[in-house]
């Protein structure tokens, strides 16, 4: 981390997303941003709100509907010196551009050799937010764990917002930035000046020494709670936030491990090809010996999101479920 | 502006090096020096040629598949061309390439190729509007065959590349199939180029065979694109003289066919071309010599580079200053 020496302000995750483009628009002339609707309109989620007239419609611009066009348009603008911000209006629209994410940005540098970058960033709400419906509130970052040329991040506070967007817009590979749509309005912390978070390298907002629980964007905070309930049983639980899929900061995870013998991996999205699978395959093959119990899965009901918002709590893990499954894991500890 | 003779005998040079460089990956084919997948550009050479001579070093070119001579038009490494079908060390792509060439250089404008056919559309359209909105002069040449015109991605390019008036040439080869599948059982019309009037961009159907037809259409489309007037459509009418790849038993289309193909062979008219200016059978004999003496010695060169090994596999996924 780098950057201020001021006292942090209080910001909504949205605002510190908005103060990260800013900065980073008036700090190298080669960043623009495009997508549906972030000119006057100022982005469905409201992120790029007066942007098009602080920077001009050359710079901050809205797109046709055409996403593979975004996205690969994006690829060719960084190609040739650009650094584009393209907006995806929502993250499910990365499986319509998936040629262009996957083959195109992720691949470019790989297949031509190594030579060329592609500092591109694909920023994309993704999440379920009130009654957006099954194509509208998906969380997908597990389609990207095989994606080895993209890095894939997702901030969870507000902070991280501000510092991983600058992160990503100043790296040289594609990053594509998953922003959690019921987070926009969450409020932080945010430190004022340069403010930079490097990329792949995982938060631990809460130290603990009974259980790990690993938790991606939305289900930090709500691992946080049930740490909190936990703490009132004499329970500690670490909470560790990885920010992302890729880079995977992998050790940050193992060396917790090492210490409290459980591991929770709590995320948002389906729990079947999730993100906790792959994570968990590489923590038993690493540290099987330092395993007291099973590591167990706590994620998104095997379903798509229904349209019905009343059904909507009903699909994804809330704080009793973390902290049920930390009892169970715990009651299944050997001795 | 026509071509000028020197212009002509570049052309010629170019497309005997293109010639060439085929036969010798169908001899390392042949010969087993490398297992290469190539889909040849024969009979298209006029296309890459001429076009590549309406533009400076600094415009930005996606070619195709069937890209040899455009590549080489566009001044790429004769050695790293070679050596990346062999799949050598020392080839463009450091030895991951054979065949579907990704060969790139920036200080030639060479900036590489999509694997999935009409996959460039956006890539291109992409690297015109970074040029417009770094303010500089780059224009972007992207060459693809017409059967990717059929790709969604065609039409959201060209929508937006005529809305933001995007400093770009696309240049259509129309050799008649898609893959194995004639033109007009794949495409609802005769013409690729009249899609441009949907769009509102010029568009101009010329002989692609003729390789002073291409350079004229796309000197007069750089001039538009280089001046702020936006983006044209070029379709090139063209003939594959080989099958869509080495191998392909090409059972869909008579030897005739193929035979008629021949007759039209871009190089015989730019022979033709150069004699009718007073150049002799001799010159061209000359020239021919000394291209096959430089694609001799850049083989032999390119054949000596080790292959890879499993060390290059992880190489180049990330960027130098990001990578773990």
């Amino acid at each position: 981390m780098s950057g201020s020496d001021e006292a942090p302000r209080i910001l909504s995750y949205r605002a510190a997303l908005r103060e990260a483009l800013i900065e980073e628009l008036e700090r190298d002339p080669t960043v623009f941003v495009m997508g549906q609707d972030v000119g006057p309109f100022g982005g469905v989620f409201g992120v790029t709100k007066g942007l098009t007239e602080m920077f001009g419609k050359s710079r901050v611009f809205d797109t046709p509907i055409s996403e593979n066009l975004i996205v690969g348009g994006g690829v060719g603008a960084a190609l040739a010196g650009a650094r584009p911000v393209v907006e995806l209006q929502y993250a499910d629209f990365a499986l319509i551009a998936m040629d262009e994410i996957l083959n195109k940005a992720a691949k470019w540098r790989y297949m031509h050799g190594g030579g060329q970058s592609v500092p591109l960033v694909i920023r994309a709400p993704e999440g379920i937010l009130g009654g957006l419906g099954p194509e509208h509130s998906q969380s997908l970052a597990q389609y990207f764990w095989g994606a080895f040329g993209l890095k894939v991040a997702m901030p969870a506070t507000p902070a991280d917002a501000k510092g991983m967007l600058k992160a990503a817009i100043r790296d040289d590979d594609p990053v594509l930035f998953l922003e959690n749509k019921s987070l926009y309005n969450r409020r932080g912390p945010v430190p004022t000046g340069d403010y930079v978070t490097p990329l792949g390298v995982a938060a631990t907002p809460r130290r603990g020494k009974d259980v790990t629980i690993v938790a991606w964007s939305r289900m930090v905070s709500v691992s946080l709670q049930a740490a909190e309930t936990l703490a009132a049983e004499g329970i500690e639980a670490e909470v560790i936030d990885p920010r992302g899929v890729r880079p995977l900061d992998l050790n940050a995870i193992l060396e917790s491990i090492d210490r409290t013998g459980h591991l929770i991996v709590v995320h948002e999205g389906p729990v079947t090809g999730g993100l906790a699978g792959e994570l968990i395959a590489q923590v038993v093959e690493k540290r099987f010996n330092s395993l007291k119990a099973a590591p167990v899965r706590v994620a998104g009901l095997d379903a798509y999101v229904p349209q019905n918002i009343e059904l909507e709590p009903l699909l994804t893990p809330d704080a009793n479920a973390v902290v049920e499954a930390v009892r169970r894991t715990l009651a299944r500890q050997p001795g | 502006m026509p071509m000028t003779e020197d212009q002509l005998l570049k052309a010629y040079r170019i497309m005997e090096r293109s010639i060439l460089v085929e036969q010798a990956i169908l001899r390392f084919i042949e010969d087993g020096s490398s297992r290469v997948l190539l889909h040849s550009g024969r009979g298209q050479e006029a296309i890459g040629t001429g076009a590549c001579a309406a533009l400076r070093d600094d415009d930005m070119l996606f070619y195709s598949h069937r890209g040899v001579t455009q590549l080489l038009a566009k001044g790429v490494d004769l050695e790293a061309l070679l050596g990346d079908f062999l799949g050598r060390v020392g080839g463009a792509t450091g030895g991951l390439g054979a065949g579907i060439v990704h060969a790139v250089d920036a200080s030639k404008g060479l900036m590489g190729s999509s694997g999935t056919l009409g996959g460039g559309f956006v890539m291109s359209a992409g690297a015109a509007l970074g040029a417009q909105r770094l303010g500089d002069d780059r224009v972007t040449l992207h060459i693809f065959g017409e059967g990717s015109a059929n790709r969604g991605t065609f039409h959201e390019s060209a929508n937006a590349a005529a809305l933001w008036k995007l400093p770009m040439i696309w240049l259509c080869e129309n050799n008649g199939y898609s893959v194995s599948v004639p033109h007009r059982e794949a495409t609802s019309v005769e013409d690729v180029a009249d899609r441009a009037k949907a769009y509102g961009m010029p568009s101009k159907i010329i002989d692609g065979q003729d390789v002073e037809a291409v350079h004229d259409a796309v000197a007069e489309a750089v001039e538009r694109a280089r001046g702020g007037g936006g983006p044209t459509l070029i379709e090139a009418k063209t003939l594959r003289i080989r099958g869509h790849y080495e191998g392909d038993p090409q059972t869909y289309r008579s030897k005739d066919e193929i035979a008629q193909a021949r007759l039209k062979d871009p190089q015989k008219l730019v022979a033709e071309r150069l004699i009718s200016r007073g150049r002799t059978e001799a010159d061209l004999a000359d020239l021919r010599a000394a291209e096959l003496a430089l694609v001799e010695a850049a083989a032999a060169r390119a054949l000596v580079s080790p292959k890879p090994g499993a060390e290059r596999l992880y190489e180049g996924l990330l960027a130098p200053r990001s990578a773990a």
